[in-house]
């Protein structure tokens, strides 16, 4: 009896065992976003960014006993490839939770996936407030990067100080954001300075290489300030083309752009070429004049500008950093990887990141979280651009 | 309306025309002439930016270097033509234009990676060099030197290979490789290096159209397929053979765009597409194409 009591015991240890060793597995991190084409240029430091993050985190010992690990797939900025990835890594990979895609065609495409799967889904960067407006919400998308509304309110504010400014112009690349973009600036500014006329819309493609026609129409309406919404690699081309063409002497400079022309990366990209004196943001400013610098962020930028063996670090990375840290936190509230669970916790969860805190709204999951704005000015420090005390807006934001 | 006005948007029109037609032109020659589907010509046209910018790099930003860097740039994309025409694209000529396609798009995605490889995928940029870097006051709009620059390249390019086409003994050659490929190559004319010459003269065009670019665009990986498109639509419609027709498919598409912008807001997403359109439509061969 005794004999067979201790075999079973025997047995029993040794049928648990596989279970102890499953326990060990990591949690896996779908993370589609785009490594190739013009959009890499975002899509590679916010990787950058998560890959700092998981490998912080486990090398704390992960989270719930349990390593953290990233399967990165090369989305092209492409919705359908980011849908077929997102399905690939849910059935073939066994993920645990999404993470990832950049523009605002993918994400909201690889949400409709997340909710079908009932599997959490973090979207680092996309703006559209498509993502979680009432049609769109469901219990397992969370957005980390701000959104069009509150970008608008910002660019909005930044143009209101201007006091003698009675005409704007906007010109925006013809697509969601753009057009988005455009109408919440257009929206808040009509609030905050309802004297302010925008006399002229310019609606040149993504990727148009050549801005000429464009510039021309804006400044035959003679406007005295100009908002924008060009990024990346259409920004340094209208600004390689628009500085020629007198646009900046003709309105001092008075141009206001909310897609993230202020990072270290698009700076660098101009460097001399680059307009002194206009107003532009970034998630991360990155290099912090005029005091104020959080400790974190300081330590966060040290630790980035390693991890990336580069000598200036990028002002996107914080994103993907943030959002692989508030996953972190969500599974940790949760006590468990199951998206239902998760999801329950990170809804109107709060949780640190290097630049303040930040929470998820319990109804529409988003974080509406502020950038930082300020002039782009010279810095004997650098060979490019840096904002001039860099200041988080809006100020604060009517949330639902 | 002022008429300075306009003439600036004229002139806007003439600019967007004129960047267009240095990368239309190399494919005017390959694909017009030759009837030799290059999918990859726009890749060479982004090989020929990187290679400037490196060149600007390692030489002298702003002054000379630029121009060294500009010839330099079209040089290697020359050669790296001619290293995939010998080796690759030999077998291709004659057969069915699909097997074309395809190896030029697996070309396109090579040189794609091999871009992004080499520089990364941050944006780059280079400075205009400073002889050209101001601007004058014409019928009181601003015009920037260096796009009254391209404006002058343009029809010197187009002047120049309509020269060499229509009356040089190399020209007739081409012309009748084009008619009869078999008949030439049994007159004894060697067929094989004609080719060869064309396709490294387009890509020498191609790059020499990147690298001359780069003042006044970003650099960024897939600035080779936003551009490929575009190429292939103002060849068509100026017409398959024609030199000129692709000059002034590429003045037409410039001037829609700059005064349809005008009327309507948001024409620049299908403006050249709408003008496909109509013109294959009213005239299927293209402009100054021959009927088939």
């Amino acid at each position: 009896m005794r004999l067979r009591l201790q075999l079973g015991l025997l047995v029993a240890a040794a049928a648990s065992l596989p279970f102890a060793a499953m326990a060990e597995d990591t949690i896996k991190i779908g993370f589609p976003i785009p490594l190739s084409g013009p959009t890499a240029v975002y899509g590679t430091p916010i990787l950058k960014g998560a890959e700092m993050a998981v490998a912080e985190i486990n090398a704390k010992g992960g989270v719930l006993g349990r390593k953290l690990e990233l399967l990165t797939r090369d989305s092209k900025a492409n919705a359908d490839e980011a849908v077929r990835l997102s399905r690939e890594l849910i059935i073939k990979d066994n993920v645990d939770f999404l993470a990832g895609t950049l523009t605002s065609a993918e994400a909201p495409a690889v949400s409709t996936v997340a909710k079908e799967n009932k599997i959490v889904f973090l979207a680092p960067s996309s703006k559209s407030t498509i993502l979680t407006d009432a049609q769109h919400i469901h219990p397992y998308i969370f957005r980390v990067a701000s959104n069009t509304d509150v970008e608008g309110l910002a660019g909005a504010t930044e143009m209101a100080q201007f006091k003698d400014v009675k005409t704007v112009v906007t010109i925006a690349p013809d697509y969601a954001y753009g057009r988005d973009s455009i109408a919440a600036f257009i929206k808040a500014l009509k609030t905050l300075r309802p004297d302010i006329q925008v006399v002229d819309s310019q609606w040149p493609k993504l990727g148009e290489p050549d801005f000429t026609p464009f510039i021309n129409a804006m400044s035959s309406k003679t406007p005295d300030a100009v908002y924008c919404s060009l990024f990346a690699g259409d920004f340094v081309t209208f600004v390689k083309q628009a500085t020629p063409l007198g646009l900046f002497k003709a309105i001092n400079n008075r141009l206001i752009d909310g897609g993230e022309v202020g990072t270290p990366d698009e700076a660098q990209a101009l460097g001399a070429d680059y307009p002194y004196g206009i107003i532009a943001n970034s998630y991360d400013p990155v290099i912090w004049s005029g005091g104020n610098e959080p400790p974190e962020h300081q330590k966060f930028i040290a630790d980035l500008k390693a991890f990336t063996k580069a000598q200036y670090a990028s002002g996107w990375s914080i994103m993907g950093y943030e959002m692989i840290y508030a996953l972190a936190e969500g599974v940790k509230k949760a006590g468990n990887t199951k998206s239902d669970d998760v999801s329950k916790a990170l809804a109107g969860m709060s949780f640190d990141t290097p630049v303040g805190k930040r929470s998820f709204s319990a109804q529409s999951h988003e974080t509406f979280a502020p950038e930082y704005w300020g002039v782009m000015a010279k810095d004997a420090n650098y060979p490019f651009a840096i904002i001039k005390n860099p200041q988080p807006l809006p100020t604060s934001f009517p949330t639902n | 309306m002022a008429p300075s006005f306009l003439f600036g948007q004229f002139m806007g029109g003439l600019t967007t025309a004129m960047f267009l037609f240095l990368i239309a032109s190399g494919l005017s020659l390959v694909f017009g002439i030759m009837r030799v589907i290059n999918f990859a010509h726009g890749s060479f046209y982004m090989i020929g930016a990187y290679l400037a910018w490196q060149i600007v790099h390692w030489v002298h930003p702003g002054g000379v270097g630029f121009w060294v860097a500009a010839i330099g740039a079209a040089s290697g994309v020359a050669l790296m033509g001619a290293v995939i025409e010998r080796l690759f694209f030999r077998s291709l000529y004659g057969r069915e234009e699909l097997y074309q396609l395809l190896f030029t798009y697996a070309l396109v995605l090579i040189l794609g990676d091999a871009a992004k490889f080499l520089w990364g995928t941050q944006q780059l940029s280079v400075s205009t060099p400073a002889v050209l870097a101001g601007s004058v006051q014409i019928f009181g709009s601003t015009q920037p030197l260096y796009n009254l620059f391209i404006m002058a390249i343009g029809p010197a390019i187009a002047f120049g290979g309509w020269l060499v086409l229509n009356r040089s003994g190399v020209g007739r050659m081409v012309r009748a490789a084009q008619m009869d490929r078999e008949m030439l190559d049994s007159l004894g004319a060697n067929v094989g290096t004609i080719y060869t010459g064309m396709f490294v003269f387009s890509s020498f065009l191609a790059g020499l159209s990147g690298a001359l670019v780069t003042p006044i665009q970003s650099i960024v990986p897939g600035m080779d397929v936003l551009i490929i498109v575009q190429a292939f639509i103002v060849v068509v419609i100026g017409g398959m053979g024609s030199f000129w027709g692709t000059f002034w498919g590429s003045v037409i598409y410039g001037e829609v765009l700059s005064f349809g912008i005008l009327i309507f807001p948001g024409f620049s997403l299908f403006s050249v597409f709408a003008l496909m359109a109509v013109i294959l439509i009213v005239r299927p061969w293209g402009l100054f194409g021959r009927p088939l």
